[in-house]
């Protein structure tokens, strides 16, 4: 199988069932991504596959074949520059940060196909879980970076 | 535990404190080689170390996990080194006593939100001690008194004579200094840093994906192991059939552990697939029959028992014959788990000379120890990692995880990582305690309150880790309940010791995590019992405690607390409030609420605190809203129940934690007290829920007395349910 990670083609010999959270982390070392519970519930797996926030942790990586993966590491060509990264750093958003790798991934996503969202939208769009409660700040970062 | 630490905390500043600062670290050779790879740098002290080129690293005594004490401490030491917080790398120091600064330099651990309070001095001394040393090598350098030179954010300067020096320049000279016994320390009106909203030092790794967690350590060699203890606490595994997935695809092998199984395998996810397939057989165990709800049962019929006296004043059984109305209610809180966003997981490396470990731990030493125990090596021949935690709570105090790493590295020679499937995760957890309550107060002729007796059944973390005195009660049960600031004439808590069959554990804020909650709500009932409205009822209480009084009086005013039910655009709200002391801070909030689809919409919270001192304002304000949401997270979802000895739960499915779209509005205010320094990463935990439910309470009669309320329908209005046991 050949993946395309943050513009890069690895090739990779591995059950095809096996999720892709696990080829990203083990497989290619990209450890930005995060193993939170292998359910699709939390959200700190969440990477791009064709600019779409997805949850790897259910995802076989056969179904990724083709597509385009970016990776929290991918996500900015230079230094965290995303401007959801910049509005994160403004803010001071995370607290223990493991899951903000998840979060920031799905904000990105989010703030591609509406660069303006409402409250609503960015409720229904931002599901991950985050054991700190960072939610105010998450929030108060999306706006910020939707309108930077 | 606050009993502990006030003495103690006093014995640290007396003695103990200074010789502990500036002891010199002697490195272990081993240690050295292996881990830390110290090259041109040089060390000003056990907490600091300073390079040629100006960095410093700062070994921290306590962990990152969320709460910010890889700001918050670095500002301490940079604020009297007179360095910019830019040029301090923060690494977690290794094991040993040198480190072991609470208590009186007896323990250390990260939690009971002590960080701060155990460090705020002695890091202070570290950084003005450093600098003194640099100042009086450069004194000796450019032959000059020392009360000529000055320092300028990590320079030092001889003003007269136009001359400055970079420090990482004097890190030769100064290393040869004596450290000096009392550095004086910077007044409060310099400081630079404490106090001030200081940016972390954590963000920029936190967003970019390179922050570095125990889960994400690769070392060459290593192997991955998926493991499965025996999901009914103390059962035995009596029989596996490893040949049943040998051959899947990357296994290496499948090993016993401590009440369990373990595959190893080059992958993780091999590993857990192989686990998933293998089939186990359990011996049998008592602990099968086990059922939470039976249990609560149990409990529940020893709310009248005579226990131990935790706390009495007056005399509460006349009062309560001499009463005009007496009443009482009863209170349960469920079991609860931590999941850390991060699974359990650890990596060990043991070999004959050495064992290595990359251990997220909120204990060094408990870890070190226990690695020692196993392997059978003098401690010095322990190193332990501490990465980034991707949580805590509590949970990480346990060395279970680190130890079976421990136990696989050692029986196969090669580098293990362990990690937890969430399953296992919950399934294994260290839970909050179920916690029985009965609160019964006794009215006077004057409708005033003239007794309070309160009844706690359960177990506590404390009191299952070290055992307890037969007349002594246990802290972690009866913390938040006794000791309460009302002015009672006559009260009386007695703890009723109910053991539980399972794994208990410290679990974010502790006691407090449930006598806030309960304490809080059955003050709204005393209140209501006596015609009183609740924040005029406990400001009435308080007039002998004024930092209670002062916090209680701030949240009122910026919630514009309304005492009763407002509607605005056909909307219900009402306002909650709830005050309570943990760990030293003060913290009082009131919840504005409404009930949408007999659902309780908690719209904002309004949070004041009083930690005495504020070192960093932003991360206080970031833990209030932390403490708040798992304030909340308890309040309506979280709940572990057992059947037939297994927890019904295992993963966010069935076991929910507070969602993005629950967290209501809040805003902090801090109040600097200059009282006592207090904690703050778990004091925004316990007035959450009482808040929330007071708040319930005016709009539906419903008095919330058992967690989570997720299922119960607050659409209907009750009638008052508080039990009354005598009137007249």
């Amino acid at each position: 199988m050949k993946l395309n990670v943050n513009g890069i083609e690895h090739q990779i010999d591995l059950e095809p069932d096996t999720p892709l959270l696990w080829v990203i982390r083990d497989n290619l070392g990209l450890t930005g991504t995060k193993f939170g519970c292998g359910i699709a519930q939390c959200g700190a797996c969440t990477l791009h596959l064709d600019g779409k926030a997805v949850r790897s942790c259910v995802l076989p990586v056969s179904a990724a074949v083709g597509k385009k993966i970016t990776t929290i590491e991918g996500l900015s060509q230079t230094g965290a520059s995303h401007p959801v990264q910049k509005a994160w750093q403004e803010i001071d958003v995370p607290q223990c940060g493991y899951c903000q790798s998840g979060q920031i991934m799905t904000a990105a996503a989010l703030l591609q196909a509406n660069p303006n969202p409402s409250d609503a939208q960015i409720e229904s769009a931002m599901t991950n879980l985050c054991r700190c409660g960072s939610y105010l700040r998450i929030k108060q970062a999306i706006k910020k970076a939707a309108n930077a | 535990m606050n009993e502990i630490v006030n003495v103690s905390r006093r014995q640290l500043i007396k003695g103990g404190a200074a010789s502990l600062t500036l002891a010199f670290f002697l490195p272990l050779k081993g240690r050295l080689a292996l881990a830390e790879k110290v090259t041109a740098q040089t060390r000003l002290n056990a907490f600091l170390t300073l390079e040629t080129n100006g960095q410093v690293t700062f070994y921290s005594p306590f962990i990152e996990m969320g709460q910010g004490t890889y700001t918050s401490l670095p500002m301490l030491v940079a604020e009297e080194m007179d360095i910019d917080i830019a040029r301090i790398k923060v690494v977690q120091a290794p094991h040993g006593k040198q480190y072991k600064i609470m208590f009186g330099g007896t323990q250390r651990f990260t939690g009971g939100s002590y960080s701060i309070r155990s460090s705020y001095d002695i890091l202070r001394h570290a950084g003005a001690a450093a600098r003194l040393m640099l100042i009086n090598a450069a004194a000796k350098l450019w032959n000059v008194p020392v009360n000529e030179i000055s320092t300028e954010s990590g320079d030092v300067l001889h003003r007269k004579t136009n001359r400055k020096i970079a420090y990482g320049q004097l890190v030769q000279l100064a290393s040869k200094e004596n450290p000096p016994e009392n550095p004086t320390l910077k007044s409060p009106s310099a400081f630079r840093y404490i106090g001030k909203a200081i940016k972390r030092t954590d963000t920029t790794a936190k967003t970019d994906g390179s922050a570095i967690f125990g889960i994400d350590i690769n070392i060459p060699g290593m192997l991955y192991a998926a493991v499965k203890k025996t999901p009914i606490y103390g059962a035995k595994v009596l029989s596996f059939d490893a040949a049943a997935v040998r051959n899947m695809p990357g296994v290496v092998t499948v090993e016993t552990i401590p009440q369990g199984v373990a595959v190893i395998a080059d992958r993780f996810w091999r590993a857990q697939k192989a686990l998933e397939k293998l089939p186990i057989q359990y011996q049998d165990t008592p602990n099968q029959q086990f059922s939470s709800a039976q249990l609560a049962q149990q409990m529940r019929a020893r709310l009248d028992e005579t226990g131990v006296v935790a706390e009495s004043k007056g005399d509460v059984l006349q009062a309560f014959e001499q009463a005009e109305k007496i009443f009482s209610a009863d209170y349960e809180v469920p079991f609860l788990a931590h999941t850390t966003m991060e699974p359990m997981n650890c990596t060990a490396h043991v070999t004959n000379t050495f064992c290595e470990l990359w251990a997220p731990n909120q204990g060094v030493d408990f870890v070190a120890e226990m690695a020692a125990k196993i392997t059978g090596l003098p401690l010095d021949k322990i190193i332990v990692h501490t990465p980034y935690l991707g949580g805590g709570y509590g949970r990480r105090f346990y060395t279970d995880v680190a130890e079976q790493a421990v136990v696989l590295s050692k029986k196969l020679g090669k580098p293990i990582k362990v990690v937890w499937s969430r399953e296992e995760d919950v399934r294994q957890d260290f839970f909050r305690p179920m916690t029985v309550v009965k609160h019964r107060a006794a009215i006077d002729q004057k409708g005033t309150i003239s007794a309070w007796h309160s009844t706690l059944v359960g177990e506590g973390p404390i009191g299952r880790l070290f055992g307890v005195q037969p007349d002594e009660a246990d802290n972690s049960v009866v913390e938040g309940a006794r000791h309460q600031p009302y002015q009672i004439a006559n009260k009386q808590v007695d703890w009723v010791q109910h053991k539980h069959p399972i794994p208990i554990g410290f679990w974010r804020s502790v006691g407090h995590s449930f006598n806030g909650f309960i304490t809080e709500s059955f003050v709204d009932e005393m209140a209501f019992a006596c015609g009183k409205e609740p924040v005029a009822f406990r400001q009435e209480l308080l007039t002998n405690s004024p930092r209670f009084l002062a916090v209680l009086n701030q949240v009122t005013e910026m919630a514009d607390y309304q005492a009763g039910v407002s509607e605005t655009a056909g909307i219900r709200a009402a306002y909650g409030v709830a005050i309570h002391e943990s760990f030293n801070s003060i913290v009082a909030q009131v919840a504005q609420v409404s009930i949408v689809k007999g659902q309780a919409k908690v719209h904002k919270i309004w949070c004041a605190v009083d930690c005495g001192l504020a070192v960093n304002p932003d991360t206080i304000e970031a833990q209030m809203q932390s403490g708040i949401s798992t304030g909340l997270s308890q309040l309506f979802l979280e709940e572990v129940t057992f059947e037939q000895g297994k927890t019904v739960q295992n993963n966010f499915h069935n076991y929910p934690i507070l969602p993005p779209h629950m967290m209501p509005a809040v805003e902090v205010k801090i109040i600097q007290s200059g009282a006592e320094i207090g904690g703050i990463g778990e004091p925004g935990t316990p007035p959450t829920a009482a808040a929330v439910t007071n708040a319930i309470f005016k709009l539906t009669k419903q008095r919330i007395r058992r967690l989570p309320i997720a299922n119960i329908d607050l659409s209907v209005t009750a009638e008052d349910s508080t039990t009354t046991v005598r009137t007249g």
